[in-house]
């Protein structure tokens, strides 16, 4: 303080700076706390999908954009190929590239993979400015910046923001709040300027998620609340019209997009209140220059006109197919567990699960009893703004129910509400404080009544609880981040018994391995997760990736893993098959590898007509069991996967007092352990056997054959 | 002598060949009649029902070409047994599907026997539990892979068709007449919301009411953050029993799934909170009595300090390594690290 009054500030200089200061450092922790596993590992992408999004920017930044916009890869889902441009949402990938060459022009030499691996921590710092001036646009700025602190550290959006996780939800936030913002703005202040600017960022948040279809039909919701609370205006007039029109064509410049703007239902919520605006202002307008009797007629008839129009545009398109109101879509919505029973593969993942109580106070912790006390708050003091703040907190909330996924829509407005409640109980108690400082020295003061006794007590009391509130707050998002969403899951780590940590680095070296030695054509067989993985990184042709779009081609590689040799050796040769890749978790106790995802590959691999010969049954034993030991069923123990998992495994020791090849992650003595491969070869197997490589022998075994068309075969026996 | 032999011989090959055709005659009109039969019952039902007699006749005794899948039940209700409403509802759809289906044949029918009406048959084949879904091949006998695993398939109709064409390469596609009934309770719903509105016309007030909106809004949000809408989806159990030591459980010890009850505890200790903290608030900005507000505000910080920690404990026996411990000396030592 002293050194401030030496630099003879004036209180507003004062404030400002304090602002900007906490602001600020909000904005370099945001940054920090998500360095977990940089810190931890390396500067390395996470995961699958970020690797699909990161091949595509390195595309990006070395190709340009009209090549990007026109690439048909065909190093994914061979022989198909997948268009990329017209199937992704291409503004992560813009951004990050739009970086990189300002950097580079600026003679900073990034790398484009450590752009990628820091980009979403440095928009969740953006975010975290953002999130000040929303909260300021809905009470203060104490409130702002007590938001800001909290959604710089809230672990529900760190999830999925960590440094290395390159995925869209990592800018969306932003883009949403960026929208949220403008929006408020222009609602505000009714200025095209603002309005525009709100498009731009729809825009944008169109370009980069597909959650943007939340934002289509909560803006137009807000105006219906704005109409039904009488609170319509020109204003939201100027906004809401400028908003839709503008919005609407360009987020139909998006190729994934489309026409979708006008055709899908999804988005005739926000067509249908585009036109009521018109018809209200409409009507306002001709209300003025009419007397009263008349503009009562003129509503009236203007109702019955649209309720019959309505009602026949709706027969028409239900009876021509073009729109369906009673399908399944349209109960999922309105009743949740539809999708649970009728549609099974919705409920088998788990990104689409519903969120126990336990994970809101995970994701949230003190948040979710401070959120219902902002809602208090901006409920007692209604305006524009704050309906629409409600409403987003409210219908979010919803659909964070429904999916756990969904926690990150949630996290932004949890912490503005929950802001504005902490900054509103602090503010009044500590000024309390103040005053009775204030009282004592001066004992002269307006209000005398307001005081009582032990006033001051009490205020520090709530001051000092709430300060204790934040502080756990702050340890436990840590304590989460930290445990919890900073593992990047392509390096694994463990403890070992003596407390240190043990590196697993397994994938990467076989991805590598890929890389270095084999043809550059070679075409790499594996089950869907690691395709992403083996295309980005081993930079090789695959059969199928982690975006499904073709249910017989996955079904296809299904079988040939789920088939005995022979079988399999036909499916590999129809497809082209190079080399296999496994993931085997036996050696080390990894437990999500393929065996334990194999009965889906059965399940696929039998749902299509090819598949006919396998039948899931046939992979239990009599009493319905899934078993690799001696009592597993014979199929099991002779299809491809498990032969290919467990080649040479019987030989090994992996626990003390245990016989060989006894799997740690199923607990069990493998059941067959001496048996050759006759169509393969084990080409690698990585140091703790994460990943296994089989080549595919481009002809049988039989020696009369070498001759006949087995070329590169042929030399691999001379040179053994 | 030996053209009597020979013409004796002839004669009775002869009265073999004509009868052994005869046989064969009688076999095919009787099949032809067999097949005749089923289809004329199912088109009058899609499920045909059989009694003892029937069944043994047109199922069990040999000349077929035709697969039959049969529904042993016990639909009386009597027997009370509700999942065998289940499965022939089911069936019912199964049975509908292929016999309105364009490649209906007489390769496969669909029958069922109820125990009250034929319990000979079910001690015939040693059947002591109902539903039980067989396969009748065209030859030979049912074989152990004939009968449909009820336990691991469960009694979806897909999952029958997929049995059934296992069995007998007919393909089969499951055709579910659409369900009215959510249409219809939606409706119920908007038309009761219209008429109430209609009735208070005159009196629109009551939809401007600020703290009305609010208080349904706190709801929605405790609903949600207690995890209703996991229970809505998932269908947990109230609490958990332990058979042996009889003790019951009211939360879960894992943290990716929940009991009824605990969501209500948690329902009670958020609502608690947040109740305390709204007195806290208003408490600070209101203007009534002061030893009023004092009282509130007391009773405000009370309410947050000991539910908070309550509902600290029920995370902590959930989450186990959770390193923040709900009392005092934990948050003493928060404060001293939080200095240093």
């Amino acid at each position: 303080m002293a050194r401030l009054g030496m630099l003879r500030l004036s209180h507003e200089k004062q404030d400002t700076l304090l602002k900007l200061l906490i602001l600020s450092m909000a904005a370099v922790l945001s940054f920090s706390t998500r360095l977990f596993s940089v810190l931890r590992f390396e500067s390395v992408i996470h995961e699958f999908d970020p690797y699909f999004n990161y091949r595509t920017t390195r595309f990006l930044t070395e190709e340009g954009f009209y090549k990007f916009h026109n690439w048909f890869d065909d190093r994914a889902w061979y022989p198909l190929g997948r268009i990329i441009g017209g199937t992704i949402y291409p503004g992560l990938m813009v951004t990050s590239a739009l970086f990189y060459h300002i950097l580079h022009f600026l003679h900073v030499t990034i790398e484009i993979r450590n752009v990628c691996v820091f980009l979403a921590p440095l928009f969740s710092s953006f975010t975290t400015i953002l999130t000040y001036h929303l909260t300021k646009e809905l009470k203060d700025a104490g409130a702002g910046l007590v938001a800001a602190v909290m959604v710089a550290i809230v672990p529900g959006y760190i999830s999925r923001s960590v440094a290395g996780s390159y995925d869209n939800e990592g800018i969306a936030i932003f883009c949403m709040l960026l929208t949220y913002y403008t929006w408020i703005q222009a609602v505000r202040t009714g200025s095209l300027y603002w309005s525009a600017f709100c498009s731009l960022a729809y825009f944008y948040m169109v370009s980069s998620w597909g959650g943007y279809v939340f934002l289509i039909n909560l803006i137009p919701l807000h105006v219906l609340a704005l109409m039904a609370t009488g609170r319509f205006s020109h204003r939201v007039y100027v906004a809401y019209s400028t908003l839709y029109c503008l919005g609407t064509v360009l987020s139909m410049q998006v190729a994934f997009v489309g026409f979708q703007p006008v055709q899908s239902s999804e988005h005739m919520a926000a067509l249908g209140v585009f036109a009521l605006c018109q018809a209200f202002a409409a009507y306002s307008w001709l209300r003025s220059s009419l007397t009263p009797a008349l503009a009562e007629l003129l509503l009236r008839s203007f109702m019955w006109l649209l309720l019959i129009a309505g009602s026949i545009a709706v027969a028409i398109l239900a009876l021509s197919g073009k729109i369906s109101p009673w399908t399944g879509r349209f109960y999922s919505l309105l009743d949740p567990s539809y999708a649970k029973n009728n549609i099974p593969i919705i409920a088998s993942v788990s990104e689409h699960q519903p969120t126990t109580w336990s994970s809101y106070y995970f994701d949230l912790q003190f948040l979710v009893f401070m959120f219902p006390v902002g809602l208090h708050y901006c409920f007692s003091n209604l305006s524009d703004s704050r309906i629409f703040i409600i409403l987003y907190g409210v219908t979010s909330m919803y659909f964070s129910a429904v999916m756990v996924r969904l926690m990150l829509v949630l996290a932004p407005v949890m912490c503005v509400l929950s802001g504005v409640g902490v900054s509103h109980v602090l503010t009044s108690y500590m000024s309390n404080l103040e005053l009775g400082r204030a009282l004592s020295r001066t004992r002269s003061r307006r209000h005398p009544d307001h005081s009582y006794p032990g006033k001051q007590e009490v205020s520090s009391a709530v001051v000092l609880f709430l300060s204790f509130f934040l502080m756990t707050y702050t340890f436990h998002s840590t304590w989460v981040t930290s445990e919890a969403y900073s593992s990047p899951s392509i390096v694994l780590s463990a403890r070992s018994p003596d407390g240190s940590r043990i590196i697993f680095d397994d994938f990467r070296e076989a991805y590598y391995w890929l890389r270095h030695n084999t043809p550059q054509d070679a075409k790499v067989m594996s089950w869907w997760d690691y395709g992403y993985q083996i295309t980005a990184m081993a930079n090789r042709t695959i059969l199928v990736d982690n975006n499904t779009w073709n249910n017989t081609h996955i079904s296809r590689v299904g079988q040939a893993m789920s088939s005995p040799e022979e079988k399999a050796y036909e499916i590999m040769r129809e497809l082209d098959v190079g080399y296999v890749l496994v993931i085997f978790g036996g050696l080390t106790g990894y437990s999500s590898d393929d065996i334990n995802k194999f009965l889906w590959m059965v399940r696929i691999g039998g749902s299509t007509e090819t598949g006919s010969h396998i039948h899931e049954n046939d992979y239990y034993t009599p009493t319905g069991e899934f078993r690799v030991d001696r009592d597993g069923s014979p199929t099991l123990l002779n299809c491809l996967m498990y032969k290919m998992c467990y080649y040479r495994f019987g030989q090994v020791y992996t626990e003390a007092k245990r016989p060989p090849g006894y799997d740690r992650v199923r607990n069990a003595e493998i059941g067959n352990k001496d048996f050759e491969l006759d169509v393969l070869d084990e080409a690698y197997t990585t140091e703790h056997w994460l990943v296994r490589i089989y080549k595919v022998w481009r002809c049988k075994m039989m020696p009369i054959m070498y001759t006949l068309g087995c070329g590169d075969y042929v030399i691999d026996l001379m040179v053994v | 002598m030996p053209l009597w032999k020979l013409s004796f011989a002839f004669v009775a090959f002869v009265c073999y060949l004509a009868a052994s055709c005869e046989a064969q005659k009688t076999k095919d009109m009787l099949l032809s009649e067999k097949v005749q039969q089923l289809v004329d019952w199912t088109s009058r039902r899609s499920v045909i029902r059989l009694n003892g007699d029937k069944f043994r006749r047109y199922i069990k005794s040999p000349p077929r070409n035709y697969s039959v899948v049969v529904m042993f039940t016990a639909l009386e209700p009597q027997r009370q047994c509700v999942v065998c409403r289940h499965a022939s509802e089911e069936m019912q759809i199964l049975a509908n599907s292929w016999r309105y289906s364009g490649s209906f044949s007489s390769r496969l029918f669909f029958a069922m026997v109820d125990f009250d009406e034929g319990p000979d048959v079910f001690q015939q084949l040693n059947m002591n539990s109902a539903p039980t879904f067989m396969h009748f091949p065209p030859k030979g006998k049912p074989r152990r892979a004939d009968t449909f695993d009820l336990q691991r398939n469960g009694i979806m109709a897909e999952q029958l068709a997929k049995w059934i064409t296992d069995r007998t390469e007919v393909v089969l596609r499951v055709f579910r007449p659409p369900n009215y009934s959510g249409a219809v309770a939606l409706m119920l719903l908007m038309t009761l919301v219209g008429g109430l509105l209609f009735l208070r016309r005159n009196n629109l007030d009551f939809l401007y009411n600020k703290t009305g909106w609010g208080i349904a809004l706190l709801c929605i949000v405790f609903a949600m953050t207690s995890g209703q809408m996991w229970n809505h989806i998932r269908g947990p159990p109230y609490a958990h029993k332990n058979p042996q030591t009889g003790q019951v459980a009211y939360i879960h010890g894992s943290s990716q799934a929940q009991f009824v009850a605990e969501t209500h505890i948690v329902i009670l200790l958020n609502a608690a909170i947040t109740l305390g903290m709204i007195l806290l608030h208003d408490a600070a900005s209101g203007m009534g009595d002061a030893s009023k507000r004092k009282i509130l505000c007391l009773v405000g910080l009370g309410l947050v300090v000991f539910f908070f920690s309550f509902l600290l404990s029920i995370f902590r026996s959930k989450y186990s390594g959770y390193p923040y411990r709900p009392d005092l000396w934990s948050a003493w030592n928060i404060i001293v690290t939080f200095t240093q």
